[in-house]
This record gives structure tokens, sequence and C-alpha cells, in this order.
């Protein structure tokens, strides 16, 4: 009997052991997916339903878990466009008007399926808390909810391949849990430096219905940047930052 | 061989990485910086004005001339940009050349609008000298404190303008805590005679007889100190020197959720001096000790990506219902004595004093800014209809201008917008030259 009991006891505090951990496993597949701070290079491609196109360059800088700057190459039409998001701030200078003004999440500075948080997106830790962690055969999967009123999507469906912890689906769904959009993860890839991560995005929506958006990625690299860069001033001269 | 077929298809489906790539590019060239950069954009704009030959403004600019029922523009503009950079220095220019055909003929005019050397020798400094815009304040319409920028024009406010003469220090700090940033910007401004920022001070009185008064040697110094704090941007403006009277402005903005922006503006100008005529065209000036000017705002998104932008600007310095009125007296009886007698001598005073004073946009007091633009609606990709009004809130006048912009085809867009002027007699928007104007812009970039 008193046998059976440690047993027990030992089980008890041996279970919490092999439970998965949700948050730790949201922290993994974030800095798998980027390091906390470092530089990138993406290019966005609106397709429309009878194969037009239209493509947008960027290069973008994350500091921490809440700072995250943009920059418009190409096209000629946006270029020097940037943005900037400090937390749930966001910003949008443009080289003509002059000056930054303070933008929402859910508007799109390019049009198309991808809207300003998709843009300038933070770590997911940063902005959900798990709910919910199975694991499903080869995948894990993870219902996230937004910490805040402010964040673009209330809800966050989440799949990750369990051998690589990195993300392959993600449904963005409203409190009222209709989808909004829908993220692929494909095309894992190395960056060097240690960043294996997919390189390439796609997304679709049932409110944009046979239109898609992807989002291709290079040039992932670590780089440590001063807080002075995410700010208002500094935008108008985020350029000096490319080498 | 129907093996090998299929064989050969899954490997380019499933096997092959350029194959995909094919599809969905990105090359290594699409992002290497170079040290120059130049582009800019290539614009025609023409225009049809629906004359309203009752107005007192048609008067004051046709008195002399019979244009018919309607006049024709014909507008072009090349906007180049170009910048050089090397090490922490860079160079940034940005010119403008119009060339527009109107019921007058043909005529062109060039402009720097932009020109300075740029130093950064940390990102927490950035040194500016040279001829830019500065745009301070957070008004989307209206910016009451942008104390050393040129006015934009309401009904257009994200069109670039030209900038002045200046030297410029930005000084940029960022912590963690409930002040996240703090930058401080100095300004000098120096004018030179009529050749460096002569027209600071803003239009100048230019009666038919007398010498509009020439600018003299000053430096003239404004600076803006930005907080962001508690989430929201703060900025406090001054301005003092001898071109203008000492004023002092404060602005700020923030989200108040995912959808929802407000913001503000205040400025105090001090020692304010009015001039203005009476009905008989005699100048009347007014002293103040300060006068105010203010703007609340908001934009919001809604669920329906309907963005609505709501200003109301309440600006001091503005002319009163009755000055304005004067003014229109004035102009109507200088026209009947032109008509009856052939002088000219009292509408040419009124068109005098039309140019940027009772005939600028938005002279007067109290108005209100409406903006409402839908995203993409019946899922037309990068299709924005829009309607705009500008309502004079003191003579009740409004402008309505529906818009359709499309920008669909890379680096092209197209823009129709109709201007409607609405109002009775002796209103603001009732005695513009054109009842109402249908403007068409094509503008490619490159």
């Amino acid at each position: 009997m008193k046998k059976f009991l440690l047993i027990f006891i030992a089980l008890i505090f041996a279970l919490p052991a092999y439970a998965l951990d949700g948050t730790q496993l949201l922290k993994q597949i974030d800095r798998n997916l980027n390091p906390e701070s470092f530089e990138m290079y993406r290019k966005l491609i609106n397709v429309e339903p009878d194969g037009r196109k239209k493509e947008f360059v960027l290069f973008s800088v994350k500091k921490g878990l809440d700072k995250i700057a943009a920059l418009f190459l190409e096209p000629a039409s946006e270029r020097g466009r940037s943005t900037l998001r400090l937390g749930e701030n966001m910003w949008l200078y443009i080289p003509n008007v002059g000056k930054p003004i303070r933008i929402t999440s859910l508007q799109s500075v390019i049009g198309g399926v991808f809207n300003n948080s998709d843009i300038l997106q933070l770590d997911y830790a940063a902005e959900y808390d798990v709910i919910k962690v199975e694991e499903t055969g080869t995948e894990y999967f993870l219902l996230l909810k937004a910490k805040t009123k402010t964040v673009a999507y209330d809800q966050l469906k989440l799949w990750a391949d369990k051998s690589k912890k990195l993300p392959t689906k993600v449904e963005c769904l409203t409190e009222a849990g209709m989808l909004i959009k829908t993220l692929y993860f494909k095309q894992v890839k190395d960056f060097g430096g240690g960043i294996v991560r997919p390189s390439y995005i796609e997304t679709d929506s049932p409110l944009y219905k046979d239109y898609k958006s992807v989002m291709i990625f290079a040039k992932i690299q670590k780089k440590d940047f001063k807080d002075e860069v995410f700010t208002l001033t500094f935008m108008p001269n985020m350029e000096s930052l490319r080498k | 061989m129907k093996k090998a077929a299929v064989a050969f298809i899954f490997y380019l489906f499933f096997l092959c990485p350029w194959a995909f790539a094919e599809e969905y590019k990105f090359e290594a060239s699409e992002i290497e910086k170079k040290p120059y950069h130049l582009g800019g954009f290539g614009e025609f704009r023409p225009v049809l004005n629906v004359l309203d030959k009752n107005a007192a403004l048609y008067k004051v600019k046709f008195y002399n001339q019979n244009v018919g029922d309607t006049t024709k523009e014909y507008n072009f503009r090349l906007q180049l940009e170009g910048s050089y950079e090397e090490g922490i220095a860079r160079l940034f220019m940005r010119m403008n050349q119009d060339v527009n055909n109107t019921y007058q003929g043909w005529s062109s005019d060039g402009t720097l609008y932009e020109g300075f050397l740029s130093l950064k020798p940390s990102n927490s400094w950035v040194i500016d000298i040279g001829k830019r815009t500065f745009k301070w304040g957070k008004g989307y319409a209206w910016n009451p404190v942008a104390f050393i920028d040129r006015p934009k024009d309401p009904t257009d406010p994200e069109l670039a303008l030209e900038g002045f003469w200046a030297g410029s220090i930005d000084y940029i700090r960022s912590f963690e805590g409930p002040l996240k940033t703090f930058s401080f910007t100095p300004v000098l401004l120096p004018v030179i005679n009529d050749e460096i920022n002569g027209d600071i001070a803003g239009p100048q009185l230019n009666l038919p007889g007398t010498k509009p008064p020439s600018a003299s040697n000053q430096i003239n110094m404004a600076g803006r100190f930005y907080f962001l704090l508690y989430d929201t941007d703060i900025d406090l403006i001054f301005f003092t020197g001898g071109s203008k009277t000492t004023r002092y402005g404060v602005d700020f903005s923030r989200n108040i959720s995912t959808s929802l922006e407000v913001h503000g503006e205040l400025a105090l100008i001090e020692d304010f001096q009015k001039t203005f005529i009476d009905q008989n065209g005699n100048l009347q000036t007014s002293n103040y000790d300060h006068v105010w000017s203010y703007l609340l705002g908001i934009r919001y998104l809604s669920p329906k990506l309907t963005t609505y932008i709501l200003e109301y600007y309440r600006n001091e310095a503005g002319f009163t219902k009755n000055e304005v009125q004067d003014f229109f007296s004035f102009v109507n009886k200088g026209y009947s004595t032109y008509l009856s007698t052939g002088n000219a001598a009292l509408i040419q005073k009124a068109s005098a004093l039309t140019q940027g004073n009772f005939g600028k946009s938005t002279p007067m007091q109290d108005y209100l800014y409406l903006r409402l633009s839908q995203q993409e609606p019946f899922d037309i990709l990068y299709f924005t209809p829009a309607i705009t009004s500008v309502v004079n809130l003191n003579d009740q006048s409004f402008q309505l201008i529906p818009e359709l912009l499309y920008t669909g085809i890379t680096n092209l867009e197209l823009r129709f917008r109709t201007y409607f002027l609405v109002g009775k007699g002796n209103s603001e928007f009732g005695e513009k030259p054109n009842d109402y104007r249908i403007e068409i812009r094509a503008r490619y970039y490159f």
C-alpha cells in the first residue's frame, strides 16, 4: 500500500513535466521564426483572380518584443514610405505628406489580404495567450487568444510542425469565431546564422474571394539596433540602415 | 511514355525548386542598395470649370473678359527627386515643374521644393541644412501649429509642398517606461532680402499703386519637442523671430482602439494684426494681444473598411462673416463701377485683396472637414471611392468632392474628382468663381 502511494505521489509530480507548456512552445516557435532583433527583406505580392499581380518590396528591422519598422523599396509609387510599430501604436510616413500619420492595425497600406498588423507582425507570444495546446500526429495545434482588445485578430488557430517547431498554418478569427484569413507557411529555408524558417507565406481570405497574397522572405539576419531607430523622428531616415 | 510524362509533371511541380520560384521571383538585384536614387512622377490633369457668372470671385477674375460658361485647363506636372548617399551624408533634391494651358494660354513654373544635405553622425542625431519641409502638426486637412510650412490645400492635403531654407537638428532619445521617445528639433530660418525665405510671413497685401513690403534680413527660430508618452504623440512647438510674431503650439495624437485615432492641435499667436476692408474698400486693421487657433479630429475605420476622417477647425485669425460680406459688397461695387464707367481701379483693388487673403483656401473662422473613403468595395482591389466635404460653419456654405481612385496598374494612379461648390450669395463657396469642377488626374511614378 505504501509503495502504491509513493508511486501515485511520484506520478502526480511527474505528470506536469510531460505536459505541453503552450506558452513555452509558442515562444520557441517565435524564436524559430525570427531572432529577437533582426533585419530582413520581403516581397509582398497581391494576386488577383485573373492572375494579375502587384508587387511590393520592403526592408524591415525589428527589435525586442514590440518594435518593428518597414521601408518600402518598390514599386516607385510607394518608394520611401515607411511604417513603424511600437506595441499597438502604428504610423505611416509618406515622403510627400512629410509627417508620420497614425494608422490602425486592420487597415492595409498595400491593399489586398495582408493588413498592417501582418506586415508589422510582432512575436505571437507578445500579443497572444495560449488557451489550448494539442498534439496531432506530426503537428502541434495551438489555440491563441489576444491579450488585449487592441490586437488585430481576437483568436488564432496555429498549426506547427512538431519536429521543426515552425508554423505551417495559421487561421485568424474574430471574437465571434469568424474566419478572417488563413496564412500558409511554406518552403523552409536556411537563411544562415542558424535561422531556418519558412521563406514563403501565402494567405487567402473569405473576405477577398479568389484573391491571394504572398510574402517571400530574403536576407534575414540577426542585427542589433538602437532604440532611437524605432521613433517617428527617425522614420524619414530608415534608408540609412540598409547596407 | 505516359509514365515519363507523369514523372516529369511530378518533378516540375513538387521537386524542381525553380518551377515555383519562377512564378514569384525575388532577385538579389531587387534589394541591392545603390548610393544614388532617381525617381519622381509625371502627371496629366485636365480640368473643366463650370463658371458661376454671378459670383463675386468670378467678377474679380474675369471682369474684363468673356470666357464663356466653362473654362478648360490642361495641367502637366513633372516632379523629380534624387538623392546621393555617402557615409553619414545624404544629399536630397525634389524639383517641381508645372506646365499649364488655361484660358490665359500656356504658362510654366519650375520650383525647387526641397534640396538639403543631411548628416547622420549617429542614430540619435540628424543635421539638415538646405531647403526642406517640416510638416509639423497632426491634423489631416489643416495644421494650425505648422508655423514653418506653407499652408496645405485641405481638399488635397497629401500634395508635396515647397519648403523653406533652414538649418535643423534632430536629437532623438528612447526610454523604457511611460515615456518611450523624446526628440528635440531646433530650427534656424534666415531671411535674406526677398531671395531666401522672403515669403515666410505669408502672402502680403499688394495693392495697386503701393509697393509691397520687402522682407528684411532676419533670423527666425523655431523648435519642436516631441514625446511619445503613455502611447500618445505629443508635440510642443514654438516660433519666434522678426518675420512673424511669436507663436506657440501643442498637438497630440493617440490610437484609442485598433480602428479609432484621435488628434488635436492648439496654437497661440501673439500680437496678431488683422487687415481687412469695409464695404467701401477702406483698409481696416484690428490688433489683438493674441489669437487662438485649434483643431480636433478623429480617424475611424469601420468593420466594413470605410475610413472616416472628421476634423473641426477654429481659426480666430480668420475673417468673420461680416468682414467677408463687406469684401463681397466691395467687389460688387467695383464691378458695377467698371461696367458703368469703365474705371477698373476698384475691381483691381478687390483683385489684389483676393490673392492670399479673401480668396485663399478656407479664409474664415470655423470649418468642418469630413472624408469618407471605402477601401476596395465589391472586391475590386486597389479601387477606393471617397467623398470629401469642407463645410464653412460661419455661413453654411460647403464644398462636396466625390472621388474615384484606382491604383491597380503598377506605378500608375488614376483619380477622377468632381468639386461641387454650394452656398448662398455672400457665402464663401457661393461666391467662388465656379459652380463645379471636373478633374481627372493620371500620375505615373518612375
